[in-house]
């Protein structure tokens, strides 16, 4: 794959400042937009197509936690994906259960006070895995056994992920 | 000064803005600075969008085929863009009107075909009849005709683009791009009053329905998300009157006569028109029965459209939440489409975003005004480094996996041009191919969304199950179009894999649409692919030139001879008469530009990041001082 960090010329991390990023992005879209090149001869057009595309492709990456942890995983040869990930330890479970019960009881009651609630709850956990992720990925730098053992972390995000998508789908049901 | 301007027959060809609309279309340019559009001899810039095939084989465009519409309904095609890129047995065809489909033979391309008189017409061929009347009309004006934009629905799928695409090229223009409706009445009005901000674009016309929201920041036009539903407009409004006269007239429409649907339909967009207004509208009934008279309020029209006003709303809740914002956060709401003049349309919109919409460029026309500025921008006549438009993809793209059930490749709201790749693998022992569906649509299951196409990558030696290593790239361009790709990687297998549309006509139908319709006598078709060869030519040799004198310090030993060179043989080519000449020494010159274009592209690449990297060192001070992180908010919704 092609590696994001640097098609955006940042350093290979967690914590990324996306504000500077995103102007990044839009200077590299400036440079390199379709829309600049229409003069220009099939082969310019094309390579610079290209070229946009993985700009684009970079800074989705990078921007979406998730996708941002998955890049410097394979970035550093660990297999991610959820089928090739480890499976979550009962306790993370078991709180997450109990999360998604108050979830689907207040979704029952349409009681929007309440999704909103639990959906601040989960998305200050998120919050904090994504600093454990910062943590690990500097800690881990160069060293594959102790990256291999910060991806259950983020199959932790995932987790939360996929909770605040129903948050939302629940808030935009009773939208 | 002016006589010479008319008569200059070395015009420069000029780049000009096309918005091929439900209702009517017109064609812009900038004319000094300024976007303008073309008006006929009669001083009207608006094209009806209608089409009559005549009994002498003669084709009519615009007002005069609309006079025709009530005598001859099936030969007079009105509406035809919500036919584009469907299928022939889509529900739209099943809508009242008064039209006679013909369904595709075994082999044939599934697309609409209206049976005229004793020929099939597809609604490529009948856009491209449109988009000829508007050519002309830009050559009376200007002489020479460049490039040519042509707009879309924001929430035109990749079938309805392609045809879109494909009815421009039927009709000899030189498409530069596909522009999104909405994004272009935002150019229009950005460029005009200078305005920063965020803002909702809501766009409802004769037959498509989008609602944008976008951020412009001193030239970029960045779409946040974009929502909509290409089957809804002012033709449903008329739609819902018809019904409306049909009861008053104590009439079943369903057993009406082509002609009768067709006055019908009229007679509900007269009355439509004057609710605008005045609050009580009475006609003559079309049908000519007892009661000889009808009556139609203007809270009887709104009760008749609430719902379609409904449908509208939750296509822009939805944007909003894409976006990532709500309506107090929102700087403006811009009206763009005749549908929006209609008063109960206003009020909705008003308050469902809170606030007074803008409507100050005439909503008819600034569509096509902000394409024309495109145009003008592409073609190199504008200031280009200062506008940027960054678009999204309207609908997520996909492949159907096992269960029927789709794996998202690309999400909607994905900025454009956009690449994106997965990975498969073999189901079965020893299969030695993959057929591959790809789909578009926000459902779960393939069979809910639209089908664009399928294909099947063969060639791969029996492996276990599990074992093959399938990787599929999507790629979107500018245009909003995909291409996909497939790769086996353990084989390195890379077939050219054929893409056959589900709804549309492959590019052999088209090239044959071509020579049938320059076959009707209209041009020449080596004349044709001259002025084609001729303008690419012109337009490479002009920017080669350009390169080659803005950045010699990236030219290597003996480069610049070279293309030079190339250049000489290319103007020489020029003046022949040869369109194949002519394009070899383009690809000529293309080749001898290759390495020089790749450093030019590199430099630019490391000049934004280097600029950045300036601003980077001045915000990690900020950043000590506590400024948020990227980690300061979970998981963010798609803002960008």
């Amino acid at each position: 794959m092609n590696d994001p960090f640097e098609m955006l010329g940042v350093e290979r991390r967690f914590d990324l400042d996306l504000k500077v990023l995103e102007k990044t992005h839009r200077e590299l879209s400036r440079a390199l937009h379709p829309d600049k090149f229409v003069q220009a001869g099939v082969s310019e057009r094309r390579a610079v197509l290209e070229k946009a595309a993985s700009v684009n492709e970079a800074w989705r990456t990078v921007r979406d936690p998730i996708a941002r942890a998955e890049a410097l995983f394979r970035l550093a040869g660990i297999e991610v994906g959820e089928d090739k990930e480890p499976k979550a330890s009962p306790a993370f479970l078991m709180e997450v259960m109990d999360e998604r019960e108050a979830l689907s009881d207040a979704r029952a009651a349409k009681d929007l006070v309440k999704v909103h609630a639990v959906g601040a709850t989960m998305a200050k956990r998120a919050s904090e895995t994504e600093q454990k992720l910062t943590a690990g990925f500097a800690a881990g730098r160069g060293d594959t056994a102790t990256l291999q053992k910060l991806v259950p972390v983020l199959g932790e995000l995932r987790f939360y992920k996929r909770f605040l998508d129903e948050v939302s789908a629940i808030e935009e049901e009773n939208d | 000064m002016t006589l010479l301007e008319i008569f200059d027959p070395k015009a420069p060809p000029r780049a000009i803005g096309i918005d091929l609309g439900t209702t009517n279309s017109l064609v812009a340019y900038v004319k000094n600075d300024r976007p303008t559009a073309i008006e006929d001899c009669n001083q009207r810039a608006l094209l009806p969008s209608a089409v009559h095939y005549g009994d002498r084989g003669e084709v009519v465009v615009g007002q005069d085929a609309l006079l025709r519409a009530a005598e001859h309904p099936r030969e007079t095609i009105v509406s035809v863009k919500r036919f584009m890129g469907r299928g022939a047995d889509d529900p739209e065809t099943r809508r009242l009107g008064p039209y006679a489909f013909t369904a595709p033979k075994e082999g044939d391309a599934n697309v609409v075909r209206f049976k005229v008189r004793d020929r099939l017409v597809t609604p490529v061929e009948v856009s491209a009849e449109i988009l000829r009347a508007l050519k002309r009309l830009a050559e009376d004006e200007l002489r020479s005709v460049g490039g040519a934009v042509i707009t879309v629905p924001a929430y035109f799928d990749d079938a309805q683009r392609q045809a879109t695409k494909d009815a421009g090229r039927l009709a000899g223009l030189d498409v530069l791009r596909l522009l999104n409706e909405p994004t272009a009445a935002a150019l229009a009005y950005g460029l005009e009053k200078k305005q920063n901000g965020q803002f909702a674009v809501y766009d409802l016309g004769g037959g498509t329905f989008d609602v944008t929201i976008l951020l412009l920041d001193d030239g970029v036009f960045q779409v946040k998300s974009t929502g909509g539903d290409s089957a809804l407009g002012g033709d449903d409004m008329d739609r819902a009157l018809a019904e409306e006269i049909f009861r008053l007239a104590k009439r079943d429409a369903a057993s009406a006569s082509p002609g009768e649907v067709r006055v019908v339909l009229d007679v509900a967009r007269q009355v439509k028109h004057g609710l605008t207004d005045v609050v009580e509208v009475q006609v003559e009934n079309p049908l000519g029965n007892e009661p000889a008279s009808l009556v139609v309020t203007r809270a009887r029209f709104e009760e008749l459209v609430q719902a379609l006003l409904e449908r509208t709303g939750v296509a822009c809740k939805r944007a909003l939440r894409d976006a990532g914002t709500k309506p107090e956060d929102l700087d403006g709401v811009i009206l763009v489409g005749g549908s929006t003049r209609v008063p109960a349309v206003r009020a909705y919109v008003a308050k469902m975003f809170g606030k007074e919409p803008l409507a100050d460029i005439d909503p008819d026309e600034v569509v096509a005004l902000g394409a024309a500025l495109q145009a003008n921008l592409l073609a190199g006549d504008g200031d280009t480094d200062d506008v940027l438009l960054l678009d999204v993809t309207p609908l997520s793209l996909g492949i159907e996996v096992g269960g029927g059930v789709v794996d998202r490749i690309l999400p909607r709201n994905t900025t454009t041009p956009a690449a994106a790749r997965a990975k498969y693998t073999t189901q079965e022992d020893k299969q030695t191919g993959f057929e591959i569906h790809v789909v578009q649509g926000e459902r779960e299951l393939a069979a809910d969304c639209r089908s664009l196409a399928r294909f099947t990558l063969k060639g791969i030696p029996p492996m276990a199950a599990g074992m093959a290593r399938l990787e599929v790239t999507f790629r979107v361009d500018a245009d909003g179009l995909l291409s996909v790709h497939a790769k086996e990687d353990r084989t390195g297998i890379e077939q050219t894999v054929e893409v056959k549309p589900s709804y549309g006509l492959d590019d052999d139908t088209v090239e044959q649409m071509l020579i049938d319709a320059i076959d009707h006598g209209e041009e020449d078709l080596l004349a044709r692919r001259l002025a084609e060869a001729r303008l690419e030519a012109h337009r490479i040799g002009t920017s080669t030139k350009k390169s080659v004198e803005g950045d010699p310090e990236l030219l290597v030993a003996g480069e610049r001879e070279r293309i030079l060179a190339a250049l000489t043989a290319l103007d020489e080519a020029m003046t022949g008469s040869d369109p194949r000449k002519i394009q070899l020494r383009i690809d000529d010159l293309d080749a001898s530009t290759k390495a020089f274009a790749e450093r030019r592209m590199n430099r630019a690449i490391a000049q934004a990041i280097e600029g950045q990297k300036l601003e980077s060192v001045e915000r990690t001070v900020e950043h000590a001082k506590g400024v948020e992180l990227a980690h300061g908010s979970p998981l963010p919704p798609a803002s960008s």
